[in-house]
């Protein structure tokens, strides 16, 4: 019984002052500061905004499929080349070979772009789809920020691990989309814009888990 | 009858003909679909159409996002007849590919519908490899420990695709078709399952699967078979059986001895014979006269040598207790007897065989006990000491007597204060003749008050009998 107290107002103490349980846990297990526990700590951060793009990537895929229920696209666009998706500029790798062979600090920067660039739209689309599940379009919009700053974290980290070099910067440029527009387009621009987030939830995902194979490959690839 | 033979021969003719001459166009093929083992290559299936009568190609045409041009399978022999194998160089992920195939012949072309894909979602892994069944016997509930290995073709190392898997099991029913329902069981990325509970002795069948990322599942591997062995723990209840009985038969061993405790303490510890006087009833001397006891008592007053008392079994002595106070001093003839419990007292002395009863010394060897008393037993004026030491008198069987020396010095812990009733003998009726004078000596006196026979008790137990 002392044993269990002392170590609820150890708890307590850790919480009070750390100011968190995640950091309490933090500095129990890194209290010697040694680097190999920081390296545990960046393969945690990892863990967590893989977890988050899996989570995006899943209820993006759940609108995806909502919204063609709703809406079959019309045989129009079958016919389609190349889709209306505005980060078909972004030079992304397109295989696992390609995205083993870019530099790490270009594949975090891919990472940072494709966040950076859905931002708007997505709140937006929001905004627009206000009766149509827009609890998972605003979790999606809230999802898109709160990954954008774990992986800023997760580059920030990794630059002081002196793993990447200090290249990487966090993108200010933004896409505009085109005002959004009543009618059946605008359902398909949403529908075309659900099928490219879904697209791009899914590279973010898996550009995230080779960018850990490769930064910290003894924490499970 | 001829023209008729020549018309239908024509028409037979035509007929033939025109089925030989039956050439047309391809039908139309059908896009099956397609499939990405582990997301780095792809494969797609395609099914002709009617075929023309004539020798018909298939080709295999794509066109793909962010790629100018229109461009034809790459190998359509790696995957079987009727598909298309793209490998790394030409596969892309989250792009769309437009798939078409046309048949052709002599006649003709044939253009299937377009298929469009994005290898993203068209990924199904090959079923697990390796399935390893192993059963563990442990203490209470045998478990079955499942392992295997990932689709060989599937890099796990990179990162680029995460493997979960599933398990599925069920008890195959012996000899019989019918089986229990599948159980499934998700694995996560591990590629070994511990299934608990499972009974011994039984048939297991177990499948595992395995899926990438968000994709399709794969198929189900080659289903295992393991018989989970008979543990000892199968025959536990027949041992348990024996070690109650065992133990049944032990409490009913013990209850008996417990009931019966008495006769077994008499058994194992037989217990000491209490004295008693040959040929006389105490009872009867209790109830009856003083006459009757006097006659009885001399009579069997020869106290033969001590030489010929070794030789009868049922000669018994009576032993005074030095604590009781009595004190080795010149016998006194004055017996008073006075407590009226000196009935308790009374003491005989069984006649020694091949002593003459009729010997009419009896008297004096009355006297001469009484001599022999005198020389051994004081007896006090007040006979309560008596009382107190015939609590602590016992009598001894003769040949008991070398058991003296066993005995401790205090008799009065070993005597056993209980009078014992005497052997009744017939008391001879001339004996009855010859009563003793009551005045001899306060004989009566003695009767009443214990007519004692005193072996003096040495300290050490060794007895000296002196009559």
């Amino acid at each position: 019984m002392p044993g269990k107290l002392t170590s609820v107002w150890l708890l307590l103490a850790g919480l009070t002052s750390g100011g968190g349980p995640a950091t309490v846990t933090a500095a129990l297990i890194c209290a010697n500061g040694q680097a190999g526990c920081r390296v545990l700590s960046l393969a945690k951060l990892f863990d967590r905004v893989i977890q988050h793009s899996a989570r995006m990537h899943s209820i993006s895929d759940d609108l995806h499929s909502e919204f063609e229920q709703y809406f079959v696209p019309s045989r129009n666009h079958i016919g389609r080349v190349s889709r209306n998706c505005h980060t078909a500029n972004l030079l992304t790798p397109d295989s696992k070979e390609n995205a083993e062979r870019i530099a790490r600090e270009e594949l975090t920067e891919v990472i940072l772009k494709l966040l950076v660039a859905w931002r708007d739209p997505l709140w937006h689309f929001h905004q627009i789809a206000a009766n149509f599940s827009s609890d998972k379009a605003l979790e999606m919009s809230d999802m898109v920020r709160e990954l954008r700053k774990g992986v800023e974290k997760v580059a920030h980290k990794m630059q002081t691990l002196g793993m990447i070099s200090n290249s990487v910067s966090s993108p200010s440029s933004r896409e505009d989309l085109p005002p959004s527009e009543r009618g059946e387009w605008r359902l398909m621009k949403d529908h075309e814009l659900l099928y490219c987030f879904r697209r791009d939830s899914d590279k973010i995902q898996n550009y995230l888990k080779i960018l850990k194979c490769r930064i910290v490959p003894e924490h499970g690839c | 009858m001829k023209r008729d033979a020549c018309v239908a021969t024509i028409i037979m003719l035509l007929f033939s003909s025109a089925h030989c001459n039956n050439r047309s166009p391809p039908g139309r093929p059908v896009l099956l679909g397609c499939r990405s083992p582990e997301k780095e290559t792809f494969t797609c299936w395609w099914e002709p159409g009617i075929d023309g009568g004539l020798p018909t190609t298939h080709r295999l045409y794509y066109q793909r996002e962010r790629l100018e041009g229109r461009y034809e399978c790459p190998d359509y022999h790696s995957a079987g007849r009727n598909a298309c194998f793209f490998d790394r160089n030409y596969t892309s992920i989250w792009v769309d590919y437009y798939l078409t195939v046309v048949a052709s012949n002599a006649l003709g072309n044939a253009t299937s519908d377009i298929l469009k894909i994005d290898v993203m979602d068209i990924v199904k892994p090959d079923a697990p490899e390796s399935i390893r069944l192993a059963a563990e016997d442990r203490e209470e509930s045998p478990s079955l420990y499942v392992s295997w290995e990932h689709p060989q073709n599937v890099d796990t190392n990179s990162g680029w695709v995460t493997l979960e898997y599933q398990l599925r099991a069920r008890q195959q029913q012996r000899g019989g078709e019918t089986t229990t329902n599948w159980k499934e069981y998700k694995a996560g990325t591990q590629t070994q399952f511990t299934l608990y509970g499972v009974h011994p002795g039984a048939v297991f069948v177990v499948q595992v699967r395995c899926r990438l990322d968000h994709g399709s599942w794969s198929s189900w591997s080659h289903a295992s078979y393991v018989k989970i062995p008979n543990s000892i723990w199968k025959e536990k209840p027949f041992w348990v059986s024996v070690l109650a009985l065992s133990g049944f038969l032990f409490l009913a061993a013990l209850c008996i001895v417990v009931m019966k405790r008495k006769s077994v303490i008499q058994c194992l510890l037989p217990p000491v014979p209490s004295p008693k006087i040959q040929g006389v009833d105490f009872q009867l001397l209790k109830s009856g006269r003083p006459e009757d006891l006097i006659s009885a008592l001399i009579i069997h007053q020869d106290f033969p040598p001590v030489v010929a008392w070794n030789d009868h079994m049922d000669n018994y002595l009576i032993v005074l207790d030095h604590d009781a106070g009595v004190q080795r001093s010149n016998f006194s003839s004055d017996f008073q007897y006075k407590d009226s419990k000196a009935e308790q007292n009374l003491k005989f002395l069984k006649t020694p065989p091949g002593v003459n009863q009729e010997d009419g010394g009896s008297k004096v060897s009355a006297h001469k006990s009484y001599m022999d008393f005198g020389t051994h037993v004081h007896l006090e004026t007040d006979y309560s000491g008596v009382k107190d030491v015939t609590s602590d008198v016992f009598l001894l069987n003769s040949m008991d007597l070398q058991s003296l020396e066993l005995l401790p010095e205090d008799y009065s812990k070993v005597v056993d204060s209980k009078m014992l009733l005497f052997q009744k003998q017939s008391i001879q009726s001339d004996h009855h003749k010859k009563p003793p004078p009551r005045h001899s000596h306060g004989v009566a006196d003695l009767i009443n008050g214990g007519y004692v026979h005193a072996i003096t008790t040495p300290p050490l137990g060794k007895p000296s009998l002196t009559y």
